[in-house]
């Protein structure tokens, strides 16, 4: 095929993969049930090639797909017919440690862990920590705007992504927001467009991220309930009364089980509901706030509340929370995990619903979730084997989607739209709403050749919009013109 | 026009795009010195009917209000729970909600509590055909679809006019206060490099030259450091405890202490910012980012000196941003010299921005400074958002 050779070309035989096993790695991502064979993947290892690949498939026709570590759970990554799919994997170096200035330069392929890693002897970390932190990319993080556990107090990927290097449409090399010191660039905020827009702008090729220096002092409260009730009170009483922990995280009686189980952490299964949470900062700080949150979840009716005993009990109470997903192993053959946000005073009545979804349905729902946020992360679980389950965990995890938008809330907090739940976004926004984000697109991607089949419910093309007069080439001109 | 719900709004706007006239957006004009005066002829917009809190839900730390609320309303009806939004944006009594995004204010207090822009969980924008696109919501986590709100803010209302915006809101800090010393010229590097490494972080810390009638505390022939320290009380007890002994070693002279009143005295140094005097000054804005911060005000100091212009500057040590004001004797004395200065201090200083002046001559110096990397794809979106060039033309950088 000259396609292929074209690309080989580019980034050499050992980055481009046609065919077998390695192949079939690059057919999905996080999110179950879907495969979809790229025509070819390559595995470039600087800008200029990603830049080249992009021209090269433009002139071929051949959509392009972005792929970071492919942990994504709405099949961004998912490959579309023919395409090429670009995977920043091979891009995995850290650029420049910038201490006094607070800031990293890494390329898109570095694992989110490994930024911390790298600093963590310097007394410095990236802040946003997604469950998946060991293995997803920055790059996917950038492109779905990725929380975690601890963005409660310090902000998702959008709050620390401050630049970025893209490749754009044109196979065009352009930097956006801060580059080198600069904290906020003139101009409209691309990058904050940027961050989120699930490979649908461009390519990222390099990451400027901000450091924190690391807390002084962590407390790690763990607190027990009767039901989710309780414990779905205790949250709203806690954001109310404007106490920021780092991190409050709920676990239901399912999850814990599953937790329990896979990780033997100490915790009891006789409980309805868990919260686990995080208050850092300085010393004299994390002393007044862990007191008064401690007051308001005995206000709220806590059965236990405990610290770790040590760094050792609080880094497995942290594994625990964070491998909750994979441990739904331990309890069911299959789960499909759900991601919606709701107003945090809504949690009680929310997670009532869900109960009553998921017994109509006959399928248990298991809930661990970013609480201090709203974000909600039911686990429908169900067993692949019985023909029509999967379905039907998929029928249950739609309606819960409706329910948070009854309830006020949204489709998506972390996990993104992509492919998954394109087909609610009109649920959620108007026509003209998304014409507005079409908009975007268009001006970044006229014809539509990143991830053209994902976000948007219908696909679009980037006419001119009717009724609305052209702007002269002149008179664009007189615009450049002017300082 | 001075449209009273978003529907008339959107109305006004699809019929002036419709009829080829251009708009300027007015919120309160206190940011009416940043950017490029609107190319006329125009049509007047005020946001200011446009004042509702449509939705205020302490509960949950969330507010949406209407793009013509000035900032002081709000923030009384937050003060009410015990909230606020830091936006520290000048003259609060007369600025807009909807003004303060659109200019991307950047406030002294962001190193901590961020900037506005983080603020915002949602918005209604009305655009250029009258479209009224919401994005977001009430929810202080989303990412359905592309952040859309994050483009109005910064954009001078060149892509749509913020009608609405969804603000998360957080705590009232409940104590401040404020130190105040003056700052000799030969403490001044330790002290400020104290000041930014205190381990409980100031809320701001300021080096000012000048503003006399306008910022406290007096220099005589030496700046002064003006310290704003914020949280519970005993926070307070301890950071006042460090900074003391920090200033202490640094040299620094005995320092007067604010507590009542210290909010006040913070809302005139915000102020300060953008304050004019009369038509004989013009006020830029740079940021220091990764070099010294004394280095470039004592050199923007130097270069008014040559030009025999005076100079009042006020350096935020925990943002690196550097306020400096010139002015001459009157609006003539400063005319002659000011289009010479411009083009030298931005020899110096590329990035520098104008945020204030009254001048005749303010809209021809070098408002934005020079254009970033990206500017293309700044202007394809502004073509796809307002092809007619009916918001704001003109206004914002590169003549968007
Ligand atoms: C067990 C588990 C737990 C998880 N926990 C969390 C969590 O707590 N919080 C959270 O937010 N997410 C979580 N996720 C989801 C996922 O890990 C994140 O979305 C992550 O950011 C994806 O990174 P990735 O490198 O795997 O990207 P991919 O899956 O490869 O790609 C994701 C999207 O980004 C695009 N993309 C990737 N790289 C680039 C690039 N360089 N330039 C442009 N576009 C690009 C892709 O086209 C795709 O649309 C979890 C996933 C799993 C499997």
């Amino acid at each position: 095929m000259a396609a292929v050779s074209d690309f080989i070309a580019i980034v050499g035989e050992r980055n481009t993969i046609t065919e077998g096993s390695e192949l079939r790695t690059y057919e999905a991502d996080g999110l179950p049930g879907f495969r979809v064979r790229p025509a070819v993947v390559v595995l470039p290892e600087t800008t200029e090639q990603v830049a080249a690949c992009v021209r090269l498939a433009r002139a071929l026709g051949m959509p392009i797909v972005p792929r970071g570590s492919g942990t994504g759970l709405s099949g961004g990554a998912l490959p579309v017919e023919g395409c090429v799919v670009i995977g920043l994997s091979r891009m995995k170096a850290i650029l420049e440690v910038d201490l006094p200035n607070r800031r990293m330069r890494v390329q898109p392929g570095v694992i989110n862990l490994n930024i911390s890693r790298h600093l963590a002897a310097a007394g410095y970390y990236y802040a946003p920590d997604p469950s998946s932190q060991s293995v997803c990319s920055i790059g996917g993080n950038v492109a779905e705007n990725s929380g975690g556990a601890h963005c409660l107090k310090y902000g998702f990927t959008v709050n620390h992504a401050v630049g970025a290097t893209i490749v754009t449409a044109e196979g065009d090399i352009v930097s956006v927001g801060a580059h080198g010191g600069e904290p906020d660039t003139l101009g409209y905020d691309l990058m904050g467009v940027f961050v989120g827009s699930e490979g649908l702008l461009g390519i990222v090729t390099e990451v400027l991220v901000r450091i924190l220096r690391t807390p002084q002092a962590t407390r790690t409260i763990f607190a027990t309930f009767p039901t989710t009730d309780e414990a779905g009170a205790a949250v709203s009483s806690i954001i109310s009364a404007g106490i920021v922990p780092a991190a409050i995280e709920m676990m239901d009686q399912l999850a814990i089980e599953a937790i329990v189980a896979a990780t033997r952490v100490d915790w009891p299964l006789d409980v309805g509901a868990a919260l686990l949470m995080d208050v850092d900062g300085v010393a004299a700080e994390v002393e007044h706030t862990a007191d008064a949150a401690i007051a308001a979840l005995r206000a709220a009716g806590a059965i236990e509340i405990r610290s770790p005993r040590d760094d050792g009990e609080r880094a497995l109470m942290w594994k625990g929370r964070k491998g909750a997903f994979a441990a739904m192993g331990r309890i069911s053959p299959n789960y499909y995990v759900q991601d919606g946000v709701i107003p945090r005073k809504e949690i009680v009545a929310v997670l009532r619903d869900i109960a009553r979804l998921a017994s109509e349905a006959g399928l248990r729902v298991a809930n661990v979730f970013h609480a201090g946020d709203g974000n909600l992360h039911p686990l429908i679980l169900y067993d692949g084997r019985i023909p029509g389950q999967e379905a039907l965990a998929e029928r249950v995890g739609g309606e819960i989607l409706k329910t948070c938008i009854r309830y006020g809330g949204s489709i998506t907090g972390e996990h993104g739209v992509g492919f998954d739940k394109a087909a609610y976004m009109g649920d959620l926004f108007t026509e003209d709403d998304l014409a507005t984000m079409q908009l975007v697109r268009c001006a970044f991607d006229r014809d539509v050749i990143f991830n053209p089949n994902k976000v948007f419910p219908t696909p679009r093309l980037c006419g001119d919009r009717p009724g609305i007069y052209h702007p002269h080439a002149a008179e664009l001109a007189e615009v450049a013109g002017r300082g | 026009m001075t449209p009273s719900s978003v529907e008339e709004l959107s109305d006004v706007v699809a019929s002036c795009n419709r009829s080829g006239e251009r708009i300027a957006i007015e919120g309160g004009n206190t940011l009416a010195g940043m950017g490029v005066p609107v190319r006329a002829p125009y049509a007047h917009l005020r946001t200011a009917s446009l004042t509702a809190v449509v939705e205020d839900a302490p509960t949950d730390l969330v507010v949406a209000a209407q793009g013509g609320i000035t900032l002081r309303n709000l923030a009384t009806q937050l003060a009410a729970h015990g909230t606020h939004i830091p936006f520290d944006a000048p003259l609060a009594h007369q600025a807009t909600l909807g003004g303060t995004l659109a200019a991307g204010w950047l406030g002294p207090r962001r190193h901590l509590y961020g900037r506005p822009r983080d603020y915002v969980i949602g918005s209604v924008a009305v655009l250029a055909d009258g479209t009224i696109a919401r994005a977001g919501g009430m929810v202080v986590k989303n990412v359905s679809g592309y952040d859309m709100s994050r483009l109005y803010v910064g954009a001078f209302g060149t892509l749509g006019i913020i009608a609405q915006a969804n603000m998360k809101t957080t705590a009232l800090p409940p104590h401040a206060r404020i130190f105040i010393a003056p700052l000799p010229e030969g403490t001044r590097r330790r002290a400020l490099a104290s000041v930014v490494s205190l381990r409980i972080a100031p809320a701001a810390a300021f080096w000012v030259e000048g503003f006399h009638q306008s910022i406290d505390g007096e220099d005589g022939h030496e700046g002064r450091l003006i310290v704003l320290l914020e949280g519970s009380a005993a926070l307070l007890e301890r950071s006042t405890r460090d900074l003391r002994s920090a200033l202490g070693r640094a040299g620094v002279p005995e320092t007067q202490i604010l507590d009542t009143g210290a909010r006040e005295a913070f809302g005139r140094i915000v102020d300060a910012y953008v304050s004019c005097l009369g038509e004989r000054s013009v006020t830029y804005r740079i940021s220091a980012h990764g070099q010294s911060l004394v280095d470039r005000v004592l050199a923007a100091r130097l270069l008014a000196d040559r030009f025999e212009l005076r100079a009042d500057t006020l350096a935020d040590a925990m943002n690196d941003d550097i306020i400096l004001r010139v002015s001459d004797l009157d609006s003539h004395a400063l005319g002659a010299k000011i289009a010479m200065f411009d083009d030298a201090f931005h020899d110096d200083e590329p990035g520098a921005t104008v945020v204030a002046g009254a001048h005749p001559q303010r809209a021809s110096l070098n408002v934005w400074g020079e254009l970033p990397d990206a500017f293309d794809r700044m202007r394809a979106l502004k073509a796809r958002f307002d092809p007619n060039g009916t918001l704001n033309p003109g206004r914002f950088i590169g003549g968007i």
